[in-house]
């Protein structure tokens, strides 16, 4: 696992943005071949929202050829309700950029048959050979999609009971009034995110440091679902300072030492492959 | 403006714009619409569940993509008078096309043929040629506004006095003057306006009636004192004809019908104008011969029974006078009064004409503080409205010549002022201007205000989804850069 440190959310957005760029640019995805995104709702991924659609409007990348996942979508919530994720996505991203509507996936939280919609997921995603980028976010106490503390690290797309702590964090969008708040959600399961062949994790915000202490420094454990990306070969978090607040300075300044070292051997890599990667 | 993409799909999104919201703010985002339907649409279903996204992609340049404007009044432009009528039907339809396919360069999308008084036998034969009309890359015309020839004679302003008459049968009066089929709500959705004096003989009651087969009553050239304009408002009239002009000016104990702007608040129309007439004491004139009931359903039978000897329209009254005259004026205003508390009083809309000659810019801010969400900006424009006429004597009717300079208009020869010649953009900038308001705000006056008087807010004047694609694209100034309708580009500045 890499840890990527910038100085603020908007320098995390940038660097995520400018990575998740150069992968679709270096896979040259074509209809016959598109690139694989799972994409995360939440403020965590916003400023790398931003950038992706800047970088479309500089001509220097297209979602023509992407497929994309989302991670969740709550139960019962009106697909056109201002805090659905089908408005977060399309309002943050979708509409600004060039994907093909038919290409974008999302859990309908609606479908008649909850459990079987879960099914028809897992089965789009093998359907289409696999995610080959997650891109996550997460919550104050280290969930990763709607993978609350205590669920099965070998989980895949199901319907889950939110947590208490998530109702009352997204509150702030229902007029502070829980009892709007849907209580269930449909979502990948950690074993869905672990798949994809390569995974990062946006951590930005000083609230999220003790669940990235959690995450990175103890041991994998359900009650922190993120900490199962210890066992995924090829993953990235990338923090702000901010969210350092709780890590260990010997940890921070590890990670630090070999973000220089990372980028040699990928350029070596790139040279011996006879490519210009990046953007 | 730039153009990309691959092979069109009828759809189009416009980006690097601002949009004015309903609340006055604008908003960087884009605005898809369906080009071949003509039609607004709501991007995220289209999206998602129509599985489809533009293929054609319009950049404004930070630009304003506006709702396009609405001028619910209007008598003439280019050289047309919506007034005159020589018995020629193709004549009359020919100066319409020419007037909707002009005025889009002012970007006007949508108005309201004004019709000014006429000898009354005119009205059925002129008010059917005002149907709704759609010319292709042109301008809608949304129906007809009459104004007059139910009008106080003393504030007729312009229109002719031995046209005038009153309604002494109440809306019978009124279907025979218009023609009862041009009244009614058809199935073309017209928009049908009457401006009219509710004073007069036969009115008020008839405001009621009206307003439930969907015509919007407009108090204007009238002398109603403070309780009669706030009863019709009770009644059911929804807009003020060019506040300010014809019609008393605001006098602090009875600001009649200016007053109505500050209307609404918890004593509402229970001061009464005169000590001697206070609302119990009128109310009490009816107690007997007007039940709930009766007001609610048919009400209007209990006050026609009454005398008919009853305020002539000659134009004798005066706002007290015309209350002091007869108990069945009384039981009028009490009709008005006993709707009162079923509902919170519903401030009308008005008209006001931001030319800066017939209002002065001190009148228009002092209107819009007052009640900003009933203002709509109307152009009252006369036949020589024409952006291109240069100022200078030009030829008018009766052998008489007018002399334009700028928005001005006078009789040659005299300071009187011959009307107006102000196109719907440049109030909409002198607005702004004099009510130091933001460029959002000046055009929802010119827009969603309007739309919503009309009652078809869901179709013009906005931008929500399934509305019709009628747009002014206009700078931050202003200025208009490109119209369009249906969808389509009608007009683009040079």
């Amino acid at each position: 696992m890499r840890l990527i440190i910038r100085n603020d959310a908007a320098e995390v957005g940038e660097y995520i943005g400018n990575y998740i760029a150069k992968r679709i640019n270096t896979f040259k995805p074509t209809a016959e071949k598109p690139f694989v995104l799972g994409l995360p709702t939440g403020s965590s991924p916003i400023p790398t929202y931003k950038h992706l659609i800047g970088l479309v409007k500089a001509g220097k990348l297209s979602f023509k050829h992407v497929i994309t996942f989302n991670m969740d979508e709550y139960v019962g919530l009106p697909e056109d309700h201002p805090e659905s994720y089908h408005t977060f996505m399309f309002r943050e991203l979708f509409s600004h950029i060039d994907i093909d509507p038919a290409n974008v996936h999302i859990l309908n939280g609606n479908a008649p048959d909850l459990i079987a919609e879960c099914k028809a997921y897992e089965e789009a995603i093998t359907k289409v050979g696999g995610i080959e980028f997650f891109l996550a976010g997460i919550g104050e106490d280290g969930h990763i999609a709607f993978n609350e503390p205590g669920s099965s690290l070998v989980s895949k797309t199901r319907i889950k009971t939110l947590a208490y702590d998530t109702i009352l964090a997204n509150a702030r969008f229902f007029n502070n009034d829980i009892s709007l708040v849907p209580r269930m959600a449909l979502t990948v399961g950690v074993a869905t995110v672990l798949a994809a062949r390569e995974v990062a994790v946006v951590v930005t915000g000083q609230r999220k440091s003790l669940a990235l202490s959690k995450a990175i420094e103890e041991g994998v454990n359900h009650l922190t679902t993120l900490s199962a990306l210890q066992m995924h070969p090829w993953a990235l978090i990338v923090a702000d300072e901010d969210a350092t607040a709780e890590l260990h300075v010997k940890t921070v300044k590890y990670f630090k030492s070999i973000e220089r070292v990372q980028e040699e051997v990928e350029e070596t890599q790139a040279r011996i492959n006879g490519q210009v990667g990046g953007d | 403006m730039s153009t990309s993409g691959e092979q069109d799909n009828g759809l189009v999104c416009f980006t690097n714009c601002f949009l004015p919201l309903e609340d006055g703010t604008l908003v960087e985002r884009d605005l898809w619409i369906d080009a071949e339907k003509g039609v607004i649409l709501d991007a995220q279903r289209t999206f998602y569940t129509g599985r489809r996204r533009p293929k054609k992609v319009i950049d404004l340049q930070g630009n304003i993509l506006s709702p396009g404007f609405i001028d619910v009044q209007i008598n003439g432009a280019y050289g047309f008078d919506f007034s005159i009528y020589d018995g020629d039907d193709d004549k009359y339809e020919a100066g319409l096309k020419m007037v909707a396919e002009r005025i889009v360069e002012t970007g006007v999308t949508s108005l309201l043929p004004t019709v000014i008084t006429q000898e009354r036998s005119l009205y059925p034969k002129l008010l059917s040629l005002l149907h709704p009309h759609s010319f292709p890359s042109s301008a809608n015309l949304l129906g007809w506004h009459a104004e007059g020839p139910f009008l106080q004679g003393s504030k007729r302003g312009a229109h002719a006095q031995s046209f005038l008459v009153n309604a002494p049968a109440g809306l019978k009066s009124i279907e025979e003057v218009y023609g009862k089929d041009n009244l009614a709500a058809g199935e073309d959705n017209s928009v049908r306006v009457i401006t009219a004096a509710p004073e007069l003989e036969g009115l008020m009651e008839s405001i009621g009636p009206l307003s439930e087969q969907g015509v919007i009553f407009s108090i204007g050239h009238s002398t109603a004192s403070s309780r009669v304009a706030t009863a019709a408002v009770r009644c059911g009239a929804r807009l003020v004809t060019h506040l300010f002009n014809a019609m008393p000016q605001l006098h602090h104990r009875d600001p009649s019908i200016i007053g109505l702007l500050g209307a609404g608040g918890p004593h509402s129309s229970s001061l009464p104008p005169t000590p001697s007439h206070s609302k119990k004491s009128s109310l009490s004139l009816v107690s007997g011969a007007l039940s709930a009931k009766s007001v609610r359903g048919g009400g209007t039978e209990a006050l026609t029974e009454g005398p008919s000897a009853f305020g002539t329209p000659g134009g004798s009254a005066s706002p007290m006078g015309a209350n002091a005259k007869s108990d069945l004026h009384a039981q009028i205003v009490a009709l008005g009064e006993s709707l009162e508390g079923r509902e919170a009083f519903q401030r009308p809309y008005y008209g006001i004409i931001v030319d800066g000659i017939h209002s002065h810019p001190n009148s228009v801010r002092l209107a819009y503080t007052a009640h900003p969400e009933g203002c709509i900006l109307v152009t009252d424009a006369m036949a020589m409205l024409d952006p291109h006429l240069p100022d200078g004597v030009h030829e008018w009717r009766d052998g008489k010549r007018l002399v334009k300079n700028g928005e001005r208009l006078f009789i040659e020869g005299t300071d009187t002022l011959a009307g107006s010649v102000v196109t719907m953009d440049t109030c909409v900038r002198k607005f702004k201007v004099f009510t130091s308001t933001s460029i959002g705000q000046a055009i929802l006056c010119a827009t969603y205000n309007p739309a919503k008087c009309l009652g078809i807010e869901n179709k013009k004047g906005t931008l929500r989804g399934n509305a019709d694609a009628d747009f002014v694209v206009l700078s931050h100034e202003g200025k208009v850069l490109s119209t369009w309708v249906a969808g389509r580009e009608v007009w683009k500045k040079a």
